[in-house]
């Protein structure tokens, strides 16, 4: 499992077709024990700690539209695409779903938005990546998954809008668009650039 | 492989390996090789051997977490390896009368209230629900933690969470304890309480397996082992003792040296003038740093002098300030009070953007294990990115980081993945690091705590060289024997409220040792008052997370599914009197749930300002309706302010309801909820039991994964890397430096929380006990019918006729 294809000689443990990832657990020294199958205590331990960055991450608020306070930026994304590119399309839908289950509790209708473009933005980028493992496949996953992601969340911020905002008219919301754009383009932008640089180092921890 | 588990027979040993032979890369090397050993029911046994020697990987064979490569192994009477391989139904048996204690106490920590921690065992054997009860309370009486049963772990110290964590494994009563280094993260004194644990266990006749690089731990050891190349051999205590100390004979005199008590007024440190002295290195003046939400001065009114050239060593157990005292220097923290001076730079809680470049290239800091903080595919890149940041030329730059691997003898590494290296090793690059910024102070936190000998020898040695190349250093060590060996002043920070400062000159203490031991009987009773006294602000008093209340004895699956659903209809309120419907339910629940409401407010004010502010945005963007009143040309219209009031009443509504919620319930019965919930959908392929594990485990990780992210931040702030500033190249390469090692933490993390929930014989789709047991009572069903009024009456004036607001 790694994002470099050209690196000669990978002895690295290629990621089964199954999406096991890195099942340390089926090497050599498995007892059989709690190891095996699909939720191994490895791959559950994985999982909660890749929900509980995802939870932390998406707490986090950049402004990075000045003077447009109210759409902040989180790093959650980055790590749904990690955990996908990783483990698989289904771990990429975990970690987005579970990351933010917290979110229900503070904002229902923005959580369940935030669920929404997340797994778009992940889980196609996790397939793709796990059909084509190479470099390649990992730009042309971070990249349809961006453009599905950045066409629900424009679609879905309009639709929710109008409980935020009460009284506005269908012809104000159309006005956030531009703005809406803008956000998101540069939201997946760094989501997608960060991803693509730092996936070789951490493959390499996990690979370790 | 699926034969019957046998019972063991009697006076079988608990453990016998016989020609066990494990390798990680495949057969390449053996890291053991042909190891036999049998251990006797009862016996109590210490492993010893360096870093890499393997012996956690004994451990771990002994506790039946991992199956050797060849040989043959029996455990608890089963024989789970063999000749054909590993016998799951052996180990899951044999594994259910062993127990495994590791290294870092948070790791196995899988909840956030103590004693649902010590039941999820018991749980996962499916033990009955009085017995889990009776498990849960003798286990934690055995660790003298019974007053914690409901507090919370994360906020307590590490020997309680350690023995925590071994309440844990005490409640599965097991025949055998596996104990990999369960002291390597304590001071003295929480180590101390470990080791009374382990001798109480002793007594009850439990096997005692412990792995400890700690030469005052082997003293109740039946036998003491010694890994060496692969081969296990009987050791006897003295050799053991010699080969565990780095210096025996320094050791052995820092041991002597009793600690006066401190003065009560703080004391003036200063060192003595070198001629043409530019001032000194580091000065603190009346220093006081209290974090914030607490309610003690982490540092009080320090004042320290640090001279040019010196080495100075701190120590202090755990908690006295030492951490912060270095977070201090290197500006990462403004002082509450007082002021502090680096390299002449002046009021460092003031800083100009040219004074803070001139700290970060003056003073260099290599936090608790920087190994943490390491990020880049090379070895090389890493070493580069604080110099890289200083603005160097790549000429210079390629220098620095040729001369500083060179120096911790890790140039043959330089184009390695530093995540390829040992543990001992990664520590080195991190501290080439930051040695190739050419600080000329150099803080180092505890640069040698966990490394064996060798490493240590290593880091030491660099210090000296330092030194003599006039570098200034101030070494935060809990080793007496390495501050006496390397620094011109010992400084002890005290932990008690009033923190003071008290000096040691080394070499005269060093010339004084007789005097010292004279008095150390004298000193003896008064050592132990400190020592209690300074303990007192890490321990924390119990301390329920949960009040209980009406609303937090609820179902969690009622409270769960009425509160979204309050929550969602909240979007639906459009007039008045629905409005004071809302307040008037929000203060039933605040009343029904005990909750103060001062309290309250202050955990959401945040969310509150956003939601005025958002209001106030959606006022002025209403154009329709008549206008109120004009402010600088733009019209609020009534429309608008209909707007805005229902806007911030809307969220304030929902975010009060989900403080409410998470207020008085606890992540496992929001677990255990959630769970039941789920399980309907365990037909359609869904791990429930799996999910709602994983998500319990998330919010646990949390808090400690945010703080490590602050430290990483922090780290790579000392190493001139910045987001906010720079070409999007350098900010990038910024963001990646804290992005890979903040994944690295949690990868870690997940690889020894998977060893302990094996060590806790979790397993996929086991029938589990829940100890607490989901009912739906009385009040639940009195609850769910305050809802569905709350839902009629809600219904109702949403369609009255009378609706002035649309």
């Amino acid at each position: 499992m790694s994002a470099s294809s050209h690196a000669p000689n990978n002895h690295d443990n290629p990621m089964p077709a199954t999406g096991k990832g890195r099942d340390k657990t089926q090497s050599a020294h498995a007892t059989g024990v709690g190891d095996r199958g699909r939720w191994s205590t490895q791959r559950i331990a994985v999982y909660a700690l890749f929900v509980a960055l995802a939870i932390a991450t998406s707490f986090i608020g950049i402004s990075i539209i000045p003077g447009v306070s109210y759409l902040k930026y989180d790093p959650s994304g980055i790590v749904c695409l990690i955990a996908g590119f990783a483990f698989g399309p289904a771990a990429a839908l975990i970690v987005s779903v579970l990351g933010f289950v917290p979110h229900l509790f503070v904002d229902p209708w923005g959580a369940v938005i935030a669920i929404a473009v997340s797994v778009l933005l992940s889980v196609p980028a996790a397939a793709i990546y796990r059909r084509l493992r190479t470099r390649q496949g990992a730009l042309v996953g971070i990249v349809v998954g961006a453009l599905l992601a950045f066409a629900g969340a424009i679609g879905l911020n309009l639709l929710i809008t109008p409980l935020y905002l009460p009284g506005t008219t269908m012809a104000q919301v159309v006005k956030l668009i531009p703005i809406l754009l803008l956000f998101n383009l540069v939201k997946f932008a760094i989501n997608g650039v960060i991803t693509f640089l730092i996936y070789k180092p951490i493959s390499d921890l996990l690979n370790r | 492989m699926l034969t019957n588990p046998r019972p063991p027979m009697t006076d079988v040993p608990m453990a016998d390996l016989r020609s066990v032979r494990f390798s990680y890369d495949g057969g390449r090397s053996w890291i053991l090789d042909d190891v036999n050993l049998r251990i006797a029911a009862g016996e109590r046994i210490c492993l010893i051997g360096r870093n890499g020697s393997g012996k956690s990987t004994l451990a771990r064979l002994l506790a039946g977490l991992v199956a050797p490569d060849s040989g043959s192994v029996q455990l608890a009477g089963y024989g789970v390896f063999d000749e054909n391989g590993s016998q799951p139904a052996q180990y899951r048996t044999a594994r259910r009368r062993i127990g495994a204690v590791f290294q870092n106490p948070m790791d196995q920590i899988v909840t956030t209230v103590v004693s649902d921690d010590v039941a999820f065992g018991p749980e996962n054997l499916a033990f009955k629900r009085s017995r889990i009860t009776e498990q849960v309370d003798s286990s934690l009486a055995s660790v003298d933690m019974r007053d914690f049963a409901n507090a919370n772990p994360s906020r307590m110290s590490g020997g309680q969470q350690q023995r925590v964590a071994m309440a844990g494994i005490l409640a599965m009563a097991p025949k055998m304890v596996v104990l990999d280094e369960p002291t390597a993260m304590l001071d003295s004194e929480a180590s101390m309480d470990v080791m009374q644990t382990l001798d109480a266990l002793q007594h009850q006749g439990v096997t005692i397996v412990h792995v400890t690089h700690k030469p005052q731990e082997l003293s109740d050891a039946d036998r003491i082992l010694e890994l060496t190349g692969g081969h296990l051999r009987e050791t006897s205590r003295s050799d053991a003792i010699a080969l565990l100390s780095t210096d025996e004979a320094t050791e052995q005199h820092a041991h002597e040296q009793i600690e006066r008590l401190t003065e009560s007024t703080p004391a003036v440190l200063e060192t003595e003038s070198v001629q043409g002295d530019p001032g000194p290195a580091v000065s603190f003046t009346h220093v006081s740093y209290r974090y914030p939400q607490s309610s003690v001065d982490a540092i009080h009114d320090l004042s320290l002098t640090i001279n040019r050239g010196k080495t100075i060593a701190i120590m202090g157990r755990n908690g006295s300030g030492k951490s912060t005292l270095t977070k201090l220097m290197a500006a990462l923290r403004k002082p509450t009070n007082g002021t502090i001076t680096v390299d002449g730079v002046g009021n460092l809680s003031k800083l100009s953007k040219r004074d803070r470049k001139r700290l970060r290239s003056t003073l260099g800091l290599v936090m608790q294990r920087p190994e943490q903080q390491l990020f880049a595919s090379t070895v090389e890149q890493d070493v580069a990115y604080g110099p890289r940041n200083l603005g160097l030329s790549e000429d210079e730059v390629a220098h620095r980081v040729e001369t500083s691997l060179k120096l911790l003898g890790l140039d043959r590494f330089a184009n390695r993945s530093p995540f390829s290296l040992s543990g001992g090793q990664q520590r080195l690059a991190a501290i080439a690091g930051i040695i190739a910024c050419q600080p000329q102070i150099l803080v180092l936190d505890e640069p040698c705590a966990g490394l064996d000998a060798e490493a240590t020898i290593r880091i030491e040695e660099l210090i000296g060289t330092l030194r003599q190349k006039g570098v200034t250093i101030v070494l935060i060590t809990h080793s007496r024997g390495q501050a006496y060996r390397l620094a011109d002043q010992i400084v002890t920070l005290d932990g008690a409220a009033s923190r003071t400062v008290r000096l040691d000159d080394g070499s005269q203490t060093v010339s004084q040792t007789g005097t010292a031991s004279i008095n150390s009987a004298d000193n003896a009773q008064d050592t132990q008052t400190a020592t209690t006294h300074r303990g007192s602000p890490q321990t924390s008093q119990p301390e329920t997370s949960v009040p209980s209340s009406r609303l937090g004895r609820l179902d969690p699956r009622v409270k769960l599914l009425s509160f979204l659903a309050l929550m969602f209809s909240s979007f639906a309120m459009g007039s008045p009197q629905e409005l004071v419907l809302g307040a008037i339910m929000i203060i039933g629940l605040i009343v029904l749930g005990r909750i103060s409401p001062l309290q309250l407010l202050s955990k959401t004010r945040g969310f509150l300002i956003i939601f005025i502010i958002l209001g106030i945005f959606n006022m002025l963007f209403v154009r329709s309706g008549d206008t109120l009143v004009s402010v600088f040309g733009l019209p609020i219209t009534t429309d608008g302010a209909i707007s805005a009031i229902l806007s911030i009443c809307r969220l304030t509504l929902v975010i009060l309801l989900g403080a409410i919620l998470l207020e008085t319930t606890t992540p496992t019965t929001l677990t255990d909820g959630f769970d039941s919930m789920l399980s309907p959908f365990k037909r359609f392929g869904l791990h429930s039991q799996e999910t709602a594990l994983v998500m319990s485990l998330a919010l646990r990780f949390v808090p400690t994964l945010s703080d490590e992210a602050k430290t990483v931040v922090e780290a790579q702030a000392v190493r001139a890397g910045s987001i906010e500033t720079g070409s999007p190249r350098a900010r990038i390469r910024a963001a990646a430096a804290i992005i890979v090692p903040v994944f690295a933490g949690a990868i870690r993390h997940a690889d020894n929380l998977a060893l302990a929930l094996d060590a806790r014989c979790y397993e996929e789709g086991i029938e589990r006990t829940h100890w607490h047991q989901l009912k739906l009572n009385k009040r639940d069903l009195a609850f769910l019918a305050l809802c569905l009024i709350y839902a009629v009456a809600f219904i109702g004036f949403h369609t009255m006729p009378w609706q002035p607001w649309r």
